[in-house]
């Protein structure tokens, strides 16, 4: 343990001397030291993965934050702990915004709750009869599971037009399945 | 996996030689240093309360500003600290101000105590809170400026901390350029606006210091 400690700490003072062989060997060791450490608190690897780089990149940024004097593992999580926070905050927040309030929820409830005027494949049907753009949009979000930044980056749109459509689906969906 | 490889190999491609930041002991005695010299020329130029020798016979005066003086020491460090990701691994010196602040609502509690009978209160109120502000401004930006350059993991924390030093920096200065002897005066327009301008500094720290 110590040994890997001082390899890590030796990488990191020459990655701060330009050696970017050391530097690409320090940031190899350092995403496989948080890859179970991120695996462990999120559910699925894309977001493992993503959430990987952007610490990678936060260590990059703060690099100069290192002097090398000090055990490099401590400072490493720092950053990771760091980012996880910031994307759970992000990604609940989301989330929220989502939620469907009770109240809204009651509204539009058939008085019948046992016997459901439609089925998963009737809102599977609808959901393939929207624009190709909104269909896609549900599918990443509700059936694999992506958050709407990750859809967004997915489909080279913004945030907030995954939002917007993924809104204008649902009112659509919605007029459907209550007609 | 093959995007966290191609990830890697584009930043040690951009790496070059980067200096370390300074260690945070020296980066504080640079900032003690500065606000030293700031406080000693905005003497210079306002004046020390001309009663100044008498008052520091008075023990709890003394003790109000030695806390103060602790407090704006202990909060520069812990700003310093706080802007480094892993507090520099000095967890328990990064978060020594709020015991400085602690024993200095201390002292100040046992000063409102001994003030009897209480001392007249000046005629004037705000102007006070406004010379402090106008006072920390100065140190405020440059403690900013400062952490911006590193990478606060506890930006809320450290904008707060970072705003109390400054804002000490003001109070100090106004205690000893201000003849008030009244401690009711000093706690409701000096010290209370200086803790709540941190709590300010929560959401100043957030929209400053993220990164």
């Amino acid at each position: 343990m110590t040994d890997q400690n001082d390899k890590l700490e030796k990488l990191m003072k020459q990655s701060l001397n330009g050696d970017q062989r050391a530097y690409a060997a320090l940031l190899q060791e350092t995403s496989r030291l948080l890859r179970p450490f991120l695996s462990r608190r999120l559910s699925f690897s894309n977001e493992v993965d993503d959430l990987l780089q952007e610490i990678l990149v936060s260590i990059h940024k703060a690099r100069h934050t290192y002097d090398g004097n000090r055990p490099y593992k401590p400072w490493a999580y720092a950053i990771a702990r760091f980012r996880l926070q910031d994307y759970l905050r992000a990604h609940y927040s989301d989330q929220l915004r989502h939620a469907v309030d009770f109240d809204e929820l009651e509204e539009s409830l058939p008085e019948n709750v046992t016997e459901a005027g439609f089925s998963y494949e009737s809102i599977s049907a609808e959901v393939n009869k929207l624009p190709e753009k909104q269909a896609n949009i549900l599918q990443l979000m509700h059936q694999e599971g992506y958050t709407a930044r990750e859809v967004a980056e997915k489909m080279g749109m913004n945030e907030s037009a995954v939002k917007v459509a993924a809104h204008r689906a649902y009112k659509i969906l919605r007029g459907k399945l209550e007609r | 996996m093959a995007n966290i490889d191609e990830l890697v190999a584009k930043l040690a491609q951009d790496a070059s030689a980067v200096k370390p930041a300074p260690h945070p002991f020296m980066l504080s005695l640079r900032w003690l240093g500065a606000a030293a010299i700031y406080l000693a020329v905005s003497f210079v130029v306002f004046g020390l309360r001309p009663d100044l020798a008498e008052k520091f016979h008075n023990p709890w005066f003394v003790a109000e500003i030695a806390t103060l003086l602790g407090l704006f020491v202990a909060t520069s460090v812990s700003a310093v600290l706080l802007a480094f990701p892993d507090l520099h691994q000095k967890r328990a010196l990064a978060l020594a101000s709020a015991w400085m602040l602690a024993l200095f609502l201390l002292i100040l509690f046992f000063a409102w105590r001994s003030d009897t009978p209480p001392a007249p209160l000046p005629v004037h109120d705000i102007e006070c809170t406004l010379g402090i502000t106008m006072m920390a401004l100065l140190p405020a930006m440059w403690i900013f400026y400062s952490m911006r350059k590193y990478a606060s993991t506890h930006y809320r924390l450290a904008g707060g901390v970072a705003l109390l030093s400054a804002f000490s920096v003001g109070a100090l200065w106004l205690r000893l350029h201000e003849q008030t002897d009244s401690i009711v005066h000093v706690v409701e327009w000096h010290y209370l606006p200086m803790i709540a301008i941190g709590l300010i500094g929560l959401w100043l720290g957030k929209v400053m210091l993220k990164w």
